[in-house]
């Protein structure tokens, strides 16, 4: 059987809040396969972002191990993360996280500068005109409606060709078309690359979309369903 | 690569415009500019200094000697080397002119000239008329004289007076003399008459007090340097003092120089204080920029690049700010040029001066990299997770290693420079311990006002406004630590300089007519001291008599050693010294180490040296100092050290001698009377009846001659203090500025809950007006210790708190702080809440 992409054995995660120390994750044991799509789902609080930005090494765990494509990440140094990230992952967020005083295409480009590409901008441009914005390339975030905003974000998650995708809620600031839009563009990528996408969702619909769900609830997995073979 | 990523964001980010930066630009900017400016002044003056040297010094060259004219070898020497000899005499005396009243008397400053005067530059008078027209005269020879000097005497031209024993007529007032600021600090105004005229007056015989100076032209392309070597070679032994038009007036370039020292150290407090605005400017946007840097980090930015992106970015705003500094420094003086000019009796050429452009830029460039280097440092403490929470919250302790190293070096550097530039090395150690210890007294302050606040919030119970306030105050925000910094410190420049300022007023004031003398007479005869005795030790309103006799020498030699390469730029080497005699020592005389020679020695010369200039010098026991008297040098061995008090304006000699040691020198006495202020008129009127040549100098008027020329520095000073301030101010201003949003959302909060608008104010109001008092009290305290050691330590007086200056920075720091605040509440107070309250979700 071929290794997991994500691997992650008894993660917890306590973080040290005002009023002390808060348990987020407790023992999590969880496995990602090459290409597959994973959806998060669960109560608001249970711990789905938190679980996602573990998987990303956006957070440190604090007890257990988190193996991403052979690789421990709770031994890396923060440096030694930027550039796993930089390398093999791409993130999508809630609410777009778009450089405000970049273009379009620079925000594209930002990931590509950040290895060394010579062709960044030419390769930026490319996804852009992919997720339908390449006549907004020169358009700065501000100027940009939020699902303009999201498909930026997603040529900027797609353009390094990441091994994984990492989307927290990324329709959660969208209206129903829009992010119906967002979702196919998401799924379409991954399908076009390759990739393995780790999805957190309140959306049935989009979690129906998933090749395996795994619900949380308060830090913990509470139950798990892969979408039958068709 | 790092690098030209960083660059490349950076430029991107700079897109996002000056937004939440003006008051980091102005405080760089207005600090920058004070120093810029101030430098560029004192180049100003240094190069008129320079440029008219020649005529201030009143010819090429001068060769000077005390007490004598030039010997007919000595002055053929000097007319060997030069195309156009004149020689000028420089003396106090008596002008004394017959009234209806009676005679009035007056202090003046004679310069007896010849012929030849003036070699350079122009006498202008009123009437118009030449100056050897007016030193004709009519039947009595003629003179002129200084308009202040003319009134006081109420004289016209026209009129006659006398001075010592000859009469003379006033031909004409003086508008201008050309070399009159060569000359230095002088107590009397202006009486000119010629050399020739003086002759049976008693004002040049042997002993009084009286420098000769020969001008000379020399003719061009003479090496000065060289010619000055021949001249002390020609001259050696015989006391003479050589100075050339490269330093014309070094009296008034070293004042100009200190002056513009301490003005750009204090210009120095002034961007400590804007440093602290930069630093807050930086720190509020960075905070901003949160969310961009962890995008960043997501993206894979390693905590260089991320350092780099935002110091270049704050780098380039910083050079920025310093050019609009630059700008207005070198820009301002321009401007106001003729109004400078026209204040300042000494030349000034006013142009672009790029050397104290470039020191400012130096200043403001290492200032900038110290306040804004631990807010950068922040940025690689930013988090990824950052996006998702307050990944920076609790531990906010010091930065890494190597920023908290780099700050330490940036600190001694700063230091280092100001040191090297000020060339008061001593002085700018203090200013940098006094500007450090007001930021750590502060800071500690700020923790501790804000520690009382958390603590008196339960204690304002019942008094909603208050308790508003005194919350806001001790909670977790960094706006009090800002303004209680930021003001403080202009406050308490501003505090000291009011306490120093107040404690030299009140010890001129205050303590000195207290033990100051009410005359001092010079120029007493050996053959009239018996009588001028008799008539002072019979009057009932004379509490004392001090006298001494008085030559003046130049010290030449220490230890055979040319004086200057021992003393370097002590004043006790610079020009001529009082020196005196006695058997043995009067009764105010402690003699703190080594021994009094018997009252009947009559051993190789000894010298009792006045000890706190010998600790200075670096004088022991047993060494030899040679001095110059009416050109002859003599060498004594120092044998005591003594206490010499100078702060009671009385007689007081650095050197004392045995007396067979000036045995058969021509010399003078003077003398120090303390008497009743109702007696002092009669008393001057008989002895200069009696004497004429003798010149009384009234400390009184000595005194107010001097808290004169204080009170200008004194202004000077306190509008340098005022730009710190005003930076302050402005940083102030930042600080109201940056708290809006939360005062907004604030305000939202309490009108939801029922508040009146009125007692939104009165809170927002309360609690500027108590962070203002707190700078203000702590400012007060800064500034009285700052007063204190100077006043015990620089200026040896005693010192008292000057309470309405005291008050007046206090009650300055709560309207600076309240006016602000308010200024700042109406867009939070006008909000509607439900606007607030949705865009926050």
């Amino acid at each position: 059987m071929p290794a997991p992409v994500i691997a992650l054995k008894d993660v917890t995660l306590s973080l040290r809040g005002n009023a002390g120390m808060v348990e987020i994750l407790h023992g999590i044991s969880l496995e990602v396969g090459s290409g597959e799509t994973l959806g998060l789902i669960g109560p608001s609080g249970s711990g789905k972002s938190s679980l996602l930005m573990v998987m990303g090494g956006l957070e440190n765990a604090t007890g257990g191990t988190v193996e991403v494509l052979g690789q421990d990440l709770t031994s890396m140094t923060e440096d030694q993360l930027a550039r796993f990230r930089r390398d093999h992952m791409g993130v999508v967020f809630q609410s777009f996280n778009l450089i405000p005083t970049m273009t379009a295409l620079e925000n594209v480009a930002t990931p590509l500068e950040l290895a060394g590409h010579r062709d960044a901008f030419e390769r930026a441009r490319a996804e852009l005109e992919a997720v339908g914005l390449g006549h907004r390339a020169d358009h700065y975030p501000a100027q940009m409606s939020g699902g303009e905003q999201q498909r930026v974000a997603l040529a900027r998650a797609s353009a390094p060709r990441p091994d994984v995708l990492l989307a927290d809620e990324p329709t959660g600031n969208l209206d129903g078309r829009n992010g119906d839009a967002i979702m196919d563009m998401l799924f379409g990528l991954r399908d076009r690359h390759g990739a393995t996408l780790v999805l957190v969702t309140h959306s049935n619909a989009l979690a129906q979309r998933c090749d395996r769900v795994v619900r949380l609830t308060d830090g913990e997995v509470s139950g798990e369903v892969a979408r039958a073979a068709e | 690569m790092s690098l030209s990523i960083a660059a490349r964001f950076a430029r991107r980010e700079l897109r996002g415009g000056l937004r939440g930066f003006r008051i980091f630009l102005a405080c760089l900017a207005l600090g920058v500019a004070a120093i810029a400016g101030v430098g560029s002044v004192r180049s100003a003056i240094q190069a008129g200094l320079s440029d008219q040297g020649a005529i201030l010094l009143g010819g090429d060259a001068q060769a000077e000697f005390t007490y004598r004219f030039a010997s007919e070898d000595e002055r053929a020497w000097l007319e060997s080397v030069s195309t156009a000899v004149s020689e000028v005499t420089d003396f106090r005396s008596m002008a004394v002119a017959e009234g209806e009243t009676g005679a009035e008397r007056g202090l003046t400053q004679v310069k007896s000239v010849d012929d030849a005067y003036p070699l350079l530059g122009e006498m202008v008078l009123d009437p118009p008329m030449p100056l050897s027209q007016a030193l004709d005269g009519n039947d009595l020879p003629g003179a002129v004289m200084a308009p202040v000097l003319a009134d006081r005497l109420g004289l016209s031209p026209g009129d006659s007076f006398a001075l010592g024993t000859r009469s003379f007529t006033l031909s004409a007032t003086i508008v201008t003399e050309p070399d009159d600021a060569g000359g230095g600090f002088g107590l009397g105004p202006r009486t000119m008459v010629r050399t020739s005229d003086l002759e049976g007056s008693g004002l040049l015989a042997p002993g009084s007090l009286f420098e000769t100076e020969y001008r000379l032209l020399v003719p061009e392309g003479t090496d000065m340097d060289a010619l000055r070597s021949r001249a002390e070679a020609q001259y050696e032994g015989s006391g003479m003092r050589w100075r050339d038009a490269r330093n014309g007036a070094p009296g008034v370039a070293r004042f100009v120089d200190q002056l513009a020292n301490f003005l750009v150290l204090v210009g120095l407090s002034g961007l400590a204080v804007g440093g602290i605005g930069v630093s807050a400017a930086v720190r509020a946007y960075l905070a901003r920029k949160t969310a961009v840097i962890a995008t960043l980090r997501t993206l894979g930015a390693s905590r260089r690049v991320i350092f780099l992106t935002y110091f270049l970015q704050i780098g380039a705003l910083s050079l920025l700010g310093i050019a609009m500094g630059l700008v207005l420094g070198a820009a301002v003086p321009l401007v106001f040029a003729p109004m400078i000019a026209g204040a300042l009796p000494i030349p000034v050429i006013f142009t672009l001066y790029p050397g104290p452009l470039a020191k400012a830029a130096i200043y403001g460039v290492l200032t900038a990299l110290l306040f804004t280097l631990w807010p950068l440092a922040r940025t690689e403490e930013v988090r990824a997770a950052a996006l998702f929470r307050d990944a920076l919250d609790s531990a906010r302790g010091l930065p890494a290693t190597r920023f908290v190293v780099a700050t330490g070096l940036l600190v001694l550097l700063l230091v280092g420079v100001a040191m090297v530039f000020s060339g008061s090395p001593q002085i700018t150690l203090w200013t940098a311990g006094g500007i450090l210890g007001a930021l750590i007294i502060l800071a500690v302050a700020a923790t501790g006002i804000r520690a009382l606040a958390h603590r008196s919030v339960s204690a304002a119970r019942g008094r909603p406004a208050l308790r508003w306030a005194l919350a806001a105050i001790g909670g977790p925000r960094e706006t009090a630590a800002s303004v209680v910094l930021s003001l403080g410190l202009g406050l308490s420049v501003l505090a000291a300089v009011g306490q120093i300022d107040g404690n030299l007023r009140s010890a001129i004031d205050r303590d000195l007519p207290e033990v100051a003398p009410s005359y001092f007479f010079v120029d007493i005869q050996p053959g009239q001291i018996d009588g001028y005795l008799e008539r002072l030790e019979n009057d009932p309103a004379v509490s004392r008599v001090d006298t001494a006799p008085m030559l003046r020498g130049v010290i030449t030699r220490i230890n055979g050693v040319n004086a200057q390469e021992v003393a370097g730029d002590h004043w006790v080497v610079r020009g001529d010294r009082g020196i005196t005699y006695a058997a043995t020592p009067d009764d105010r005389t402690i003699v703190t180490s080594g021994e009094w020679w018997p009252e009947d020695y009559d051993g190789p010369p000894q010298i009792s040296f006045a000890r706190e200039e010998a600790e200075e010098i670096g004088l022991k026991l047993g060494d030899e100092i040679t001095f110059n008297v009416l050109g002859r040098d003599i060498t004594a061995t120092i044998t005591s050290f003594r206490d010499v008090d100078f702060s009671t304006a009385g007689i007081g000699f650095v050197m004392t001698l045995n007396p067979t040691a000036l045995q058969g020198a021509p010399h003078t006495f003077i003398s120090t009377v303390y008497a009743e202020p109702e007696a002092e008129a009669q008393i001057l009127r008989d002895l200069a009846s009696a004497y004429p040549n003798i010149t009384a100098i009234r400390v009184r008027d000595a005194i107010d001659r001097v808290a004169e020329l204080l009170e200008g520095i004194g202004a000077a000073i306190r509008w340098g203090a005022a730009a710190t301030l005003l930076t302050g101010f402005l940083v102030l201003i930042g600080a109201a500025a940056a708290g809006t949003g939360a005062r907004t959302y604030e305000a939202a909060v309490l009108k939801t809950l029922g508040a009146s608008r009125r007692r939104i104010l009165q809170s927002f109001a309360l609690r500027s007006a108590l962070l203002g008092a707190g700078a203000g009290m702590v400012a007060l305290v800064a500034g009285i210790l700052g007063g204190w050691a100077v006043s015990t330590f620089i200026m040896e007086t005693s010192f008292a708190i000057a309470w309405p200056s005291a008050l007046g920075i206090i009650a300055g720091g709560v309207l600076a702080t309240l006016l602000a605040g308010i200024a700042f509440a109406w867009g939070p107070l006008a909000a509607r809440p439900a606007q607030v309250l949705r865009a926050r979700e």
